[in-house]
């Protein structure tokens, strides 16, 4: 007698979600042990390191990789432009998912997971985190109004609903383009506070603005990323053409960037330290060398921006650099002075460097996040014809 | 109804490190065995033999007048009493740890070791409300043998301070460290080496929150003035683009 060993059809999948479980798993287990026997157990922070991987990494990048979701809303609700409504509904979905993988980070990294709520309740009024823990919270809203037509429109009996929210979509989209506005660049204003720990190459009063200029960038980059991965994976056609237009966008976009930054620094006078911070500099270097520089020249020429591989590595090189400037902002240019001879160890501890579960927990929730993004757009009209009829906006 | 500021006034030329004072605060406010609110700090022994010295310092919360860590605190679970503490509210504390990364002096300690069910917190001086509130001194001021470390108002210990220095110049540095720094602070120390020697940043006389406050002042103002540009633009575009249908059309019609 022969057995069948066949999966039945619902349980078959690729190697890529397999993978993407695993690695679900393993940021849950460390995430288990962190609330069994505290988050010293399973990271580096310390005293003078009290944020390390999971704030430069899940909060401050998952926020700005999040921000293609407000440019096109109001690309295509604002200014009417019409013809990028293609780009709208995976821009919108990785938003949404990008701010819930950042809230979902939270619950590892707050001391008090529970009681993230305190927020809504009490407020004071001087603190930049409360700025971006409303902001947050409220663009989450918003962003899941914005899509729920996409999954609401799949029922038919739930059609009514979606028409309703398309019908008043407008106060949304404006409430969403005005938070993403506040907590991108207050993002930024959550290092002021650190004048004495931040290096003055990148501590400056007009962080927030920055920040702000830097996210329009990683939004463009990420929707031609994001476009051109899922074009591969599901085997549809690319936008080039619209890709293009985005990045004619991007040279003008960094350029006020880098005006702003280099300016910033002559006003201040600080550009001595471009050649005198030792590693400073050198990390500096690099993320203006990569993240502006390079993306500036490669899509100043057409060619890389009107073929899918030309988007795509601009794309990716463009995030790098502006992601490393993250990085470079909340972490590698936070230091501490030489700890003194005679001192104890708790406050000696100047250095950090992340443990592998801390690494984990952040993998295992961006795991998360692709996995929700394939199966929502798997199941659901995220990525819709151009030529075909769309709802949206009408 | 100006109330007593108080604060603390530290001497570094008196401090014998005999630790006396971590002891007395770990028994007073009933700290774990392997934690502790106080903390001594040097550069260990300078000098050759037989002119050998040895400086260190006293560290807890600096109690400033503008305390960064209750401006950082998104829940306002710091609070600075108009006569000096700066005090923690475990209750309401979510554990962000954004007032450790804004204290220059890194002063709030995090419970790392404890997880959801102990409930990890911030620990920090509290300057021992309840001695003070009763006429006594804090812990660490009360069993300190050699006075190196004093209580008072805080407008008395800073006259007391500079007379100290006016009478022995060639003992003290000619500074009070805490009357201007930060914005000024309840924690006020007179040394013989250089500050950084007792591990104490060098700040201006601007609170670092300054910047941030100001911003985050701008907040509310920005966001509704860009919503309503916002919400003028959207009106504006879609005018337009009801025109150009219209006149596209007419254009139409005409054509037909």
């Amino acid at each position: 007698m022969k057995i069948k060993l066949r999966l039945p059809e619902f349980l078959r999948m690729g190697i890529l979600p397999i993978v993407l479980i695993f690695l679900m798993a393993i940021a849950f287990v460390v995430a288990m042990v962190r609330y069994t026997i505290g988050i010293g157990a399973i990271s580096d922070l310390s005293y003078s390191y009290p944020w390390g991987f999971w704030i430069s990494f899940d909060l401050f990048t998952g926020v700005v990789i999040s921000s293609g979701g407000f440019l096109m809303a109001g690309t295509v609700y604002i200014l009417r432009i019409e013809e990028f409504k293609p780009l709208l509904r995976p821009s919108v979905l990785t938003a949404f998912l990008g701010y819930m993988m950042v809230a979902i980070a939270l619950l590892v990294d707050l001391g008090q997971p529970l009681r993230i709520w305190y927020m809504i309740i009490h407020w004071n009024h001087t603190s930049v985190l409360l700025e971006i823990g409303i902001c947050v919270m409220s663009y989450l809203t918003v962003l899941a109004i914005e899509f729920a037509p996409v999954v609401l429109e799949s029922f038919p009996k739930l059609q009514k609903v979606a028409h309703l929210i398309h019908k008043y979509i407008m106060p949304f989209v404006i409430l969403g383009v005005v938070l993403s506005t506040l907590h991108q660049s207050s993002l930024g204003s959550l290092l002021l506070i650190q004048p004495t720990k931040l290096h003055p190459l990148w501590w400056t009063p007009i962080l927030p603005i920055l920040f702000f200029v830097s996210a329009i960038s990683v939004g463009l980059s990420m929707i031609i990323l994001e476009s051109s991965l899922s074009s591969r994976y599901f085997q549809r056609g690319l936008e080039t053409h619209l890709l293009a237009k985005l990045a004619k966008a991007l040279p003008i976009a960094l350029g006020v960037y880098l005006v702003l930054k280099f300016g910033e620094l002559a006003v201040a006078g600080d550009l001595g330290y471009l050649f005198t911070s030792g590693l400073m500099s050198i990390l500096f270097w690099a993320e203006i060398l990569i993240g502006i520089i390079f993306p500036m020249v490669w899509f100043s020429i057409k060619r890389n921006r009107t073929t899918p591989s030309g988007l795509l590595t601009g794309a990716v090189i463009t995030l790098l650099g502006l992601i490393f400037n993250r990085f470079n902002v909340s972490w590698f240019g936070v230091t501490h002075p030489d700890p003194l001879f005679y001192m104890p160890s708790f406050m000696g501890n100047v250095k950090y460097f992340p443990t592998f579960p801390e690494v984990a927990v952040s993998i295992g929730i961006f795991s998360a996040g692709i996995m929700a993004f394939g199966l929502l757009a798997k199941y659901f009209p995220v990525f819709e014809d151009e030529h075909e009829h769309t709802v949206v906006g009408d | 109804m100006t109330l007593k500021h108080n604060a603390y006034l530290f001497d570094a030329t008196r401090c014998i490190d005999c630790r006396a004072c971590m002891i007395s605060c770990s028994v007073e406010n009933n700290i774990e065995m392997d934690k502790t609110r106080i903390w001594v700090a040097g550069v260990g022994l300078q000098g050759e033999y037989p002119e050998l010295q040895r400086s260190t310092m006293v560290y807890h919360c600096m109690h400033c007048l503008h305390p960064d860590c209750m401006s950082a605190c998104p829940v306002g679970a710091y609070t600075k009493a108009e006569d000096g503490p700066v005090t923690y509210n475990p209750d309401l504390c979510i554990g962000c740890r954004y007032c450790m990364n804004a204290c220059p002096f890194g002063v709030p300690h995090f419970d790392y070791d404890k997880g959801l069910v102990e409930g990890a917190f911030i620990d920090k001086c509290t300057f021992c409300p309840q001695r003070i509130y009763n006429g006594q001194k804090p812990a660490c001021v009360g069993t300190c043998p050699t006075d190196a470390l004093e209580y008072g108002e805080r407008d008395e210990l800073i006259a007391k301070a500079h007379e100290r220095i006016a009478a022995h110049p060639d003992r003290y540095i000619n500074h009070v460290y805490g009357e201007f720094e930060n914005g000024g602070t309840s924690y006020l120390i007179l040394s013989h080496v250089p500050f950084s020697e007792l591990g104490l940043p060098e700040l201006p006389e601007e609170p670092v929150n300054e910047v941030s406050e100001k911003v985050m002042e701008m907040t509310i103002p920005f966001a509704l003035s860009w919503g309503a540009v916002l919400t003028a633009v959207t009106v504006g575009v879609a005018a337009y683009d009801k025109k150009k249908k219209a006149a596209k059309e007419k254009e139409a019609e005409v054509e037909k």
